[in-house]
């Protein structure tokens, strides 16, 4: 009777968690904190101790304590990257990067007030960071079948599911040219204007909301 | 009855767990034949298991124990072991342990092991072996000269090195083809060469010199014999020796390609210098570039650059061109 | 045009320069310095950026001079300006102290890759300019050996290879940088030059009818060139005005091999500088033997075509036959940035507004990063 205690006891308290993929990882590793910021943060307000002796993950090559290290361009990095070649996919995102900060600071030099200038974003990563948040959409379609017809209906995503694909429009669009123009040279140009709120992948998110909102009808299809 | 029903029930409880009625019984002294009685086995193979246990085991011959239990603490075992012989457990008193066995297994005992007999053993030049001979064959030797003691001195009165190996192996012929070959080793300067004769020599040898060690090798293994093939060294030597103190009429056409180290005076760097020293002037009297600026292009040259010496360089050239 | 706008976007970044801030005023920088003379330039402007006047620079590094990427950077930051080196006031010193009657000095710049040497020789022709100096400066020598446009085989010189349209530009950047001094100074040819049968130079004509015939005549320019230095020899020697002698990847006249070639099926039997008839002419004003003038040369390990590049040194660059040819020569070794320099650029990007992200602990990790070379500093802040 005690032994049946017991084993109650341990599942009772060993969660039970359905692992989608096999991790290398048991699911009580946390995840690593690379950032000094962060580390100093958690240190400061107390948390450390509770994640003290917990096992953590290795940190992947690509997280660095770097100052320049910025979550979302390592991912926008690991949406350009073709065939793991890494180095090239961070080549071609620090050249768009110089590319937008040659475009705004000629414009900087151009602009006669000091207004003017003040409006000026010359910063590239708050660039990418603003054309990501312009670019991402709140809803979209899924086909359903009902009765032999596959309707579109829409949806709500989410958040992360968002962002992949703001990136992956903002990539796609810069692929989508001629082949003389360079992935770096239309990206910038694709970065700028979605930031501005203009341009073809915010058109696109505008598209697919206009789409969901048209076919609101179906919308019930998700529940029955 | 009342009794051996008794008996009946406690010996069939006892077969089904013996451990729990074993005190019962105890003390009852034909307990067992009782068994036998009542419960005969029913014997389906007809093995004949009894009469197995009853069959004769053969006696092992009877051999001595090994030797080496007998053996004394003390003995001399240079008359144990006089010559060389393959190993033998029984003779030798050491706990010896032979062969590859998988991990956390215990290699092989001594006995009727094939590794240890395989390889050659040195049990019969034990140091007090060894000394016992040659105690006997002093008496045929002459002592030691001298002249000899220091290793100076030997390579002083013997500067030729001559190596050779003698083997022994098993075969018809006892000559082994490698023992013909020879060495011999010479520190350079007890030629006494001077300064075009030792260029030449070095030019002639190649790669047997060593430059860190000043030492000629040459290796001689052309001849089926040993002391063919040593003759023939020695002639290579003096052959060598001769001919690079003789200096040929087309050495004197040697270029600065040829030179084997940079030396200012041949070039042009001191023509080029010493016109810049002397550009305009009127006066016969040459003005000599420094010895300072000339040493420095030397050891840039000889030396290979690197960030001391292009320094110096640059200083002497400055302080040549007077910029300073 | 890029509006801000806060309602969209929390901003989580740094943003270092008030809007109110007017254009930085230039004595006020303590990375600037307003000495825009380089001949006035000493021990302490060492580390400052100093502004070249737009019209100097271009007529100075119209054909080259100052490197492609620099180039787009002087677009970017809307000047010119280059840093102030330790290495170009060393050099400067020793001109000024040179005793000019006596036979040209060499100085050659080595260091390595990205180090300076090519804006250090640009800072020192502007100070050539300034001070009259008539300048015969290559901007990168080893692009005549790499990638010609056109060769041919010399008609003039028997066994030789021209590559006149190389010759041709390299007149008009001569030109275009001397115009103003030899307009002043007259400079007039020593002896008559024929030619062909109906085209002659006759003497007495000036340096700049030289040029235009050069100019005008490609298939002739390389012989032009060989005149025209002879005669600024001549001249100079003469103490009709001082020389300049600057080139860049000098080591390039020396290697054993170049591209150039006049068919396809030579390539396997490369052709060795010495071939090509621009080569002479500037091996021979390196010489020693002509006085009033300096030479400033570079030698660069990206001059050499192959992968067999060992060593950043003068020696190993020159070869024995280069070395001699310059010896005695002061070589100058270009160093990365000191402390001092590399605040001073950082200060200076981040003044143009080329570095945006200034969180704490930035400048440290880009000297990490870039080892304080110049060149790869400027690659990591590009993206910055």
């Amino acid at each position: 009777m005690l032994l049946l205690k017991n084993i109650l006891q341990l599942t009772k308290f060993s969660p039970t968690i359905l692992i989608k993929n096999y991790s290398q990882y048991a699911p009580h590793y946390i995840d690593p904190i690379f950032k000094k910021q962060e580390q100093d943060n958690l240190i400061q307000s107390g948390e450390v101790s509770k994640i003290a002796f917990l096992p953590i993950k290795a940190a992947r090559n690509n997280d660095t304590s770097s100052v320049f290290h910025d979550h979302r361009v390592s991912r926008m990095v690991n949406y350009i990257m073709k065939g793991g070649r890494k180095d090239l996919a961070r080549k071609l995102m620090s050249e768009t990067f110089e590319r937008i900060k040659r475009i705004q600071i000629e414009r900087y030099h151009k602009s006669k007030t000091d207004e003017e200038r003040s409006k000026l974003i010359l910063n590239p990563v708050q660039i990418l960071h603003m054309a990501i948040e312009n670019c991402r959409p709140v809803l979209m379609v899924t086909p359903i079948r009902r009765g032999g017809v596959k309707y579109q209906v829409p949806v709500p995503i989410s958040e992360k599911s968002s962002y992949y694909r703001a990136c992956k429009w903002l990539v796609e669009a810069s692929r989508e040219h001629d082949r003389k123009t360079h992935l770096p040279e239309k990206m910038a140009f694709e970065l700028l204007d979605a930031s501005n709120n203009t341009g073809r992948v915010v058109k696109r998110k505008q598209d697919l909301h206009r789409l969901c909102e048209a076919n609101r009808a179906y919308a019930h299809y998700r529940w029955n | 009855m009342l009794l051996k029903n008794i008996r009946n029930f406690n010996s069939s409880i006892y077969i089904s767990s013996r451990h729990c009625f074993r005190p019962y019984s105890q003390g009852n002294v034909n307990e067992e034949s009782y068994i036998e009685d009542e419960f005969r086995v029913l014997n389906l193979r007809k093995t004949k298991g009894k009469q197995r246990e009853n069959a004769k085991k053969s006696k092992p011959p009877s051999v001595p124990p090994p030797r080496y239990q007998q053996m004394a603490t003390d003995q001399d075992w240079s008359a144990v072991w006089p010559g060389p012989r393959s190993f033998h457990p029984a003779t030798v008193p050491l706990p010896l342990r032979q062969g590859w066995v998988p991990l956390h297994k215990t290699t092989p005992g001594k006995f009727a092991n094939a590794e240890l007999m395989k390889i050659p053993n040195f049990l019969h030049l034990t140091p007090p072996a060894i000394s016992k001979q040659c105690e006997a064959l002093k008496k045929f030797c002459t002592p030691w000269p001298k002249i000899l003691e220091s290793e100076e001195q030997q390579e002083k009165h013997f500067p030729v090195k001559f190596i050779s190996s003698d083997y022994v192996h098993g075969l018809p012929t006892i000559r082994n083809p490698l023992s013909r070959i020879v060495t011999i080793k010479l520190n350079l300067d007890n030629l006494q060469l001077d300064k075009h004769a030792k260029d030449k020599f070095l030019r002639l040898v190649g790669e047997r010199y060593n430059e860190q060690t000043n030492e000629l090798t040459i290796v001689t293994d052309r001849c089926p014999l040993k002391q063919q093939n040593y003759d023939y060294a020695m002639y290579l030597l003096t052959a060598l020796y001769h001919e690079s103190n003789i200096t040929e009429e087309w050495e004197n056409t040697k270029q600065e390609a040829d030179m084997e180290y940079y030396d200012w005076h041949r070039n042009k760097s001191k023509v080029t210098s010493t016109e810049i020293l002397n550009w305009r002037s009127t006066s016969d009297k040459k003005i000599d570039p420094p010895q300072g600026y000339i040493n420095s292009v030397e050891t840039l040259m000889n030396e290979g650059e690197n960030d001391y010496n292009l320094n110096k360089y640059k200083e002497e050239v400055i302080k040549m061109l007077g910029l300073s | 045009m890029l509006l801000r706008r806060s309602s969209l976007i929390k901003s989580p970044f740094l943003r270092l320069f008030s809007a109110t801030a007017a254009e930085p005023k230039m004595n006020l920088d303590d990375f600037r310095t307003i000495e825009t003379n380089p001949t006035k330039h000493s021990k302490e402007h060492i580390g400052k950026y100093y502004q070249i006047d737009d019209t100097i620079r271009k007529k100075l590094f119209a054909h080259g001079g100052i490197p492609k990427k620099y180039e787009k950077q002087i677009k970017t930051f809307n000047e010119s300006c280059l840093m102030v080196r330790p290495q170009a006031i060393e050099i400067i010193d020793f001109i000024k102290k040179t005793d000019f009657s006596k036979p040209t000095v060499r100085y050659v710049l080595y260091g390595e890759r990205g180090a300076g040497k090519s804006m250090t020789l640009a800072h020192l022709a502007h100070y050539g300019y300034v001070n009259d100096f008539c300048l015969i400066h290559v901007p990168y020598a080893p692009d005549w050996y790499k990638r010609p446009k056109e060769c041919g085989l010399s008609t003039i010189h028997e066994g030789m290879i021209d590559i006149p349209l190389e010759c041709a530009s390299w007149l008009i950047h001569f030109k275009l940088q001397n115009i103003d001094l030899l307009t002043k100074i007259d400079a007039k040819t020593s002896k008559t030059y024929d030619w062909s049968k109906r085209e002659q130079t006759p003497a007495g004509s000036t340096l700049i009818e030289l040029v235009d015939h050069g100019i005008n005549r490609a298939k002739y320019a390389a012989d032009v060139i060989a005149a025209l230095i002879d005669e600024i020899k001549i001249a100079s020697t003469a103490g009709k005005f001082k020389t300049m002698v600057l080139i860049d990847g000098f080591n390039s006249f020396f290697y054993e091999k170049t591209r150039v070639s006049v068919d396809k099926k030579a390539r396997r039997w490369p052709v060795t500088p010495d071939k090509v008839t621009i080569t002479q002419p500037f091996i021979n004003i390196t010489n020693y033997d002509w006085c009033n003038g300096v030479c400033i040369l570079t030698v660069d390990i990206i001059g050499m075509l192959g992968w067999d590049r060992e060593s950043n040194l003068p020696r190993y660059l020159l070869g024995k036959e280069g070395f001699e040819h310059l010896d005695p020569f002061v070589p100058i070794k270009m160093e990365n940035y000191d402390d001092l320099q590399f605040n001073s650029c950082i200060s200076y990007y981040v003044n143009r507004r080329w570095i945006q992200n200034t969180e704490k602990g930035f400048d440290q990790e880009l000297k990490f990063m870039s080892n304080s070379n110049p060149y790869k500093l400027m690659e990591l802040c590009n993206a910055l």
